[in-house]
């Protein structure tokens, strides 16, 4: 039984960090939202007159914050695709019978442990450099034209190197997923006549559709925020044909020191975050109830 | 009753799996391998899989060309710090989130958790004239507090899935045959929690170890953690294939062990109990 001392204890224990995590949340997120209100550029002396929603103007009518809106839907919404498909397959793949599939895994959820910029770095020279990567190697042997991903297709190309690194993730969960099933049920369906494909359908992805969803909505969070990967690959080019939200906002305000600018830009992508995040807090909160 | 399968049927998952799996780790073997090459072999035409001079070289140069265990050191202290900070700040509130519950329990993790949920980059600009102005840019402190701020969340969130485990009515029953305060956290309670700290220490050490976006913003030369000086090889000069992938593999190989072992505990910390 919870007594009356206890409680006070309980608070005293939990105070700590809840006023660490408020302060942290809220001096920023307040002070963020206070620039984007200022003309404020460090390059600029002088006072930061209030200048109402111009920074907020100029944000949404640069080109490059269109160009960077569709970069960042193409390179969530592409990672998604491939991890998520990938990663239903090869947790099917690995709920099979087979010799040494503990190291399989391990091989398999590898990636997802090398930093970000390792893996961005590796891609872009030992496999996508045009002149000394394998893959310029393995194109010149079957008598292609070495393709410069990079340059040509350099969104495409961080999606590729994104998705090598959340596909274990994707796997890893699903397969956690996959392996609650019953498989006495799948016999018996089995039995009564349903195929592969029926038993798959009807049973197994209903069985991974929450698990699917906590997928989507955990790595839509985390790659809304990409950013290593492009500024170690591309810095956002050619042009702006690789940079995504969190890119276009770190150079408004760090390279090009505008601070009211780049506080807009923050504005807007934490009101973006937030929509997903709410989906993804309900199907956590439902959790917790059960 | 287990389905009986064919020898032959698991021989074919074998090598299908075996295929993948190689070609999904093969970036990592190459890596490593083309650490213990020589510049000009790890750009040989054709490359080179096992038939070269395995050499150690890369590894001497990379720590006396820029100071390597500095970075790997600055990496050390900042994921250790940031997780033992966390843990010291975590481990009483989630206890008392698990074992004193109360009304507002539910509603103080869940917001707990939509801190986790704000993008850095809209933060980025306080926290960087924050940290210029108080002189914490590009100090390992600093790192140390923001990296132990995003990821309290994730440690309150999974000791209390640990902690919840633990049955309550133990406490009780050791209680009743008399046993003191001391001896009940000592005896009952913290053997049971031990396993549930260590495995989130070891993930969250994992996530500092690896986390990107503030170690890349707030620093420059000298507290900049490994993911910050590898980024630094993005503008080489001249060859640096075998450098950059001794660099690499040093960065990576301690973190893959552990993650390795904490494949299970990653699935409910990354997913907050949603998936377990």
């Amino acid at each position: 039984m919870a007594t009356k001392a206890s409680r006070t204890a309980a608070r005293a224990m939990m105070s700590p960090s809840v006023i660490l995590l408020l302060g942290w949340m809220l001096i920023p997120l307040a002070l963020t939202l206070y620039f984007s209100f200022l003309r404020y550029n460090l390059l600029m002396p002088g006072g930061n007159p209030f200048v109402g929603l111009e920074n907020y103007e100029y944000f949404f009518t640069d080109p490059a914050f269109q160009t960077a809106v569709v970069n960042t839907l193409l390179l969530v919404g592409g990672v998604l695709v491939v991890t998520v498909v990938g990663g239903i397959l090869l947790a099917l793949l690995l709920d099979q019978a087979m010799w040494g599939q503990g190291i399989v895994r391990i091989l398999v959820i590898a990636p997802f442990f090398v930093m970000p910029t390792v893996s961005a770095l590796v891609w872009k020279n030992m496999f996508m450099n045009p002149v000394n990567g394998l893959f310029a190697y393995l194109a010149q042997s079957v008598g292609l034209e070495p393709f410069d991903f990079l340059a040509h297709a350099p969104l495409a190309s961080i999606i590729g190197i994104v998705s090598w690194q959340w596909l274990p993730f994707a796997t890893l969960i699903l397969l956690t997923a996959l392996q609650s099933l019953d498989s006495e049920q799948l016999e018996a369906a089995e039995m009564d006549g349903a195929g592969p494909f029926a038993r798959f359908r009807f049973m197994v992805l209903p069985h991974m559709a929450r698990a699917i969803t906590v997928v989507i909505l955990i790595e839509t969070i985390f790659l809304l925020s990409i950013f290593a990967e492009i500024l170690v690959t591309t810095n956002g080019g050619p042009g702006n044909a690789s940079t995504n939200l969190t890119y276009l906002i770190y150079a408004q305000s760090l390279l090009q020191f505008d601070v009211g600018l780049g506080s807009a830009g923050g504005v807007f992508a934490i009101i973006l975050a937030n929509i997903v995040a709410i989906f993804l807090m309900r199907m956590i909160g439902r959790n917790l109830d059960a | 009753m287990a389905r009986a399968i064919s020898t032959h049927r698991k021989a074919l998952n074998t090598a299908i799996a075996w295929l993948i799996a190689a070609m999904i780790f093969f970036p990592i073997l190459w890596t490593v391998l083309t650490s213990f090459k020589t510049e000009a072999q790890a750009i040989a035409d054709p490359p080179l899989f096992f038939g070269f001079d395995w050499t150690l070289e890369n590894y001497t140069t990379v720590q006396d060309r820029s100071n390597y265990f500095r970075h790997f050191w600055n990496s050390v202290v900042i994921s250790v710090g940031s997780t033992l900070l966390g843990l010291a700040l975590a481990v009483p509130a989630a206890w008392s989130m698990a074992f004193v519950p109360s009304k507002h329990t539910k509603n103080i993790l869940m917001w707990m958790l939509s801190t986790k949920m704000l993008p850095p980059v809209g933060v980025l600009v306080p926290i960087y004239l924050i940290f210029r102005d108080w002189g914490l840019l590009d100090t390992q402190i600093g790192l140390v507090i923001v990296l132990t701020l995003i990821n309290l969340p994730i440690i309150v969130w999974m000791l209390y899935t640990y902690f919840k485990e633990i049955p309550g009515e133990i406490l009780e029953a050791a209680r009743m045959d008399g046993a003191s305060l001391k001896s009940e956290v000592l005896y009952v309670l913290l053997p049971m929690a031990v396993p549930g700290i260590a495995s989130t220490m070891l993930l969250n050490i994992i996530l500092a170890w690896n986390e990107a976006f503030w170690t890349l913003n707030l620093t420059a030369a000298k507290a900049a953690p490994l993911t910050a000086f590898i980024a630094s090889y993005s503008s080489p000069e001249g060859l640096f294939y075998a450098k950059l992938s001794a660099a690499s593999t040093m960065a990576i190989a301690p973190i893959l062990i552990m993650g390795w072992f904490s494949q299970k505990q990653l699935v409910r910390g990354l997913t907050f109990g949603a998936v377990k």
